[in-house]
């Protein structure tokens, strides 16, 4: 499942999707809801930061569970983009655990991977509670 | 992204007294938009309408509203829901799962407050056993080696014709004024008396050390009950306080005399450190004060508790750290 992020109703749909396939996988309402927030965030990042984004979603398993994973990768001016360092004029945000640091507690996994020109691509799983 | 202000203290308060101005109350009030954004929500369902709920709820803790202030709203509009007779089953799951979605932001803020305080706790941690390691380098390594320095110059000066010894005497007692500063140092820095013994022997071999050093005299008093122990992070922080607070009072404020005293309720610990310098005016500290002020502050905001300073020019200062004890 893949989604292009460019506006703030791609957004919306790689949320629905994401919450669809958590509940298909089994998740419960309020961890499908945290997955919705996950994608959320991500998409808002690339809708104000990046020029194009893409959203792509799938089921995982390994031995003994179930998860599902969120791979957000944008093209050019990333999170990583050398003219867009914090001195450039990133907002030093409220402190408040919201955006990427926030994508990071909700899930199980988190990874960021930066490839200056190029973008960035971050993963991130969420495990089905045994 | 549209960003309008949607919440504000002033606001909602403008709101309940005057009963507001319609259309701008309208707009500027987060229950409106909330009541709104619901309403979308039971008509249609739609994962755009709890986008819109969670861009709401995000957005006005942004602005500072509480989790409990959200709920008080979603309360509101479920008595409204009731007050036009909308209590189906259907309708009462819908507007559960909105509130839940637009309680995401503070889920993750929550998670990311208690890292915080994870984090915070643990760098403390490895601070203190940062000092430890410093002062036990300064205490063992560093002393022996003057100590040896110490010998080889008696060696030599026992060698030196008579009228050459007296300047190594003279290097000799800098000498042993240099192995005292630095036991005394090492030994405040992190006082094994702290940790075999507690906080109130520590106070007490701090201020003869500080006695000593400058000529002033340190006052240390503990009420009944200050000779049990307390958690180490709270002994550590409190000793911390009433050196960074004694450096002060000695350094910047010319104090003559400065009392130190402890108080422990079942519930409370609090300390007490008064001088009778020079005082200033609260309202602007002084910013050679300034930093040391700010770390006591962190030490006391991260144990959840609170600080007083009382000072005025010329009548002394007397800072008082509470320190609540629970889980």
């Amino acid at each position: 499942m893949q989604v292009t992020v460019l506006s703030d109703d791609d957004l919306v749909t790689a949320r629905r999707e994401g919450r669809l396939m958590a509940g298909q996988l089994g998740f419960s309402a309020s961890e499908a809801t945290l997955v919705a927030t996950a994608i959320a965030e991500l998409a808002r990042n690339m809708v104000v930061h990046a020029r194009h984004g893409e959203i792509r979603l799938g089921a995982v398993n390994d031995s003994r569970r179930r998860g599902i994973t969120i791979v957000a990768r944008d093209q050019g001016v990333g999170i990583c983009g050398a003219k867009r360092a914090p001195q450039a004029g990133y907002p030093a945000g409220a402190g408040l655990g919201l955006g990427l640091p926030g994508v990071k507690r909700l899930m199980d996994e988190f990874d960021i991977a930066c490839e200056t020109g190029r973008g960035t691509t971050i993963t991130a799983t969420k495990w089905r509670p045994q | 992204m549209s960003v309008t202000v949607l919440w504000s203290k002033a606001a909602s308060r403008a709101l309940s007294t005057a009963g507001g101005n319609s259309e701008q109350a309208k707009n500027a009030t987060l229950a409106e938009r909330y009541w709104e954004i619901l309403q979308a929500y039971l008509a249609d369902g739609s994962e755009a309408s709890l986008s819109r709920g969670y861009e709401l709820a995000r957005q006005a803790m942004v602005e500072g509203c509480g989790v409990l202030e959200l709920a008080e709203i979603h309360d509101a509009s479920l008595r409204r829901l009731r007050a036009e007779s909308r209590t189906e089953e259907r309708l009462l799951r819908a507007t559960s799962a909105f509130f839940a979605e637009c309680l995401s932001p503070f889920e993750m803020s929550h998670r990311g407050a208690q890292e915080g305080a994870r984090a915070l706790r643990h760098l403390n941690e490895v601070l203190e056993s940062e000092l430890k390691r410093i002062a036990h380098v300064l205490h063992d390594q560093a002393s022996q080696l003057l100590a040896s320095v110490h010998i080889a110059v008696v060696d030599v000066a026992n060698e030196v014709p008579p009228q050459a010894r007296t300047r190594f005497e003279k290097v000799e007692q800098l000498l042993a004024q240099v192995e005292a500063e630095l036991r005394n140092l090492s030994h405040e820095w992190r006082p094994t008396v702290l940790d075999n013994l507690g906080l109130l022997p520590a106070l007490e071999f701090l201020a003869q050390n500080v006695a000593k050093r400058t000529g002033i005299p340190v006052i240390v008093t503990g009420e009944a009950g200050t000779d049990v122990r307390l958690p180490g992070t709270v002994e550590t922080a409190l000793y911390r306080i009433v050196q960074e607070a004694l450096n002060n009072a000695i350094k910047h404020a010319a104090a003559r005399s400065v009392w130190i005293e402890l108080q422990y309720l079942p519930y409370l610990v609090t300390c007490s450190v008064r001088d009778d310098g020079r005082g200033f005016d609260a309202g602007r500290e002084p910013k050679a004060l300034g930093l040391g002020l700010t770390g006591i502050r962190e030490r006391v905001n991260a144990l959840g508790g609170s600080l007083r300073l009382v000072t005025t020019p010329l009548n002394g200062t007397t800072l008082q750290a509470s320190i609540p004890l629970g889980d």
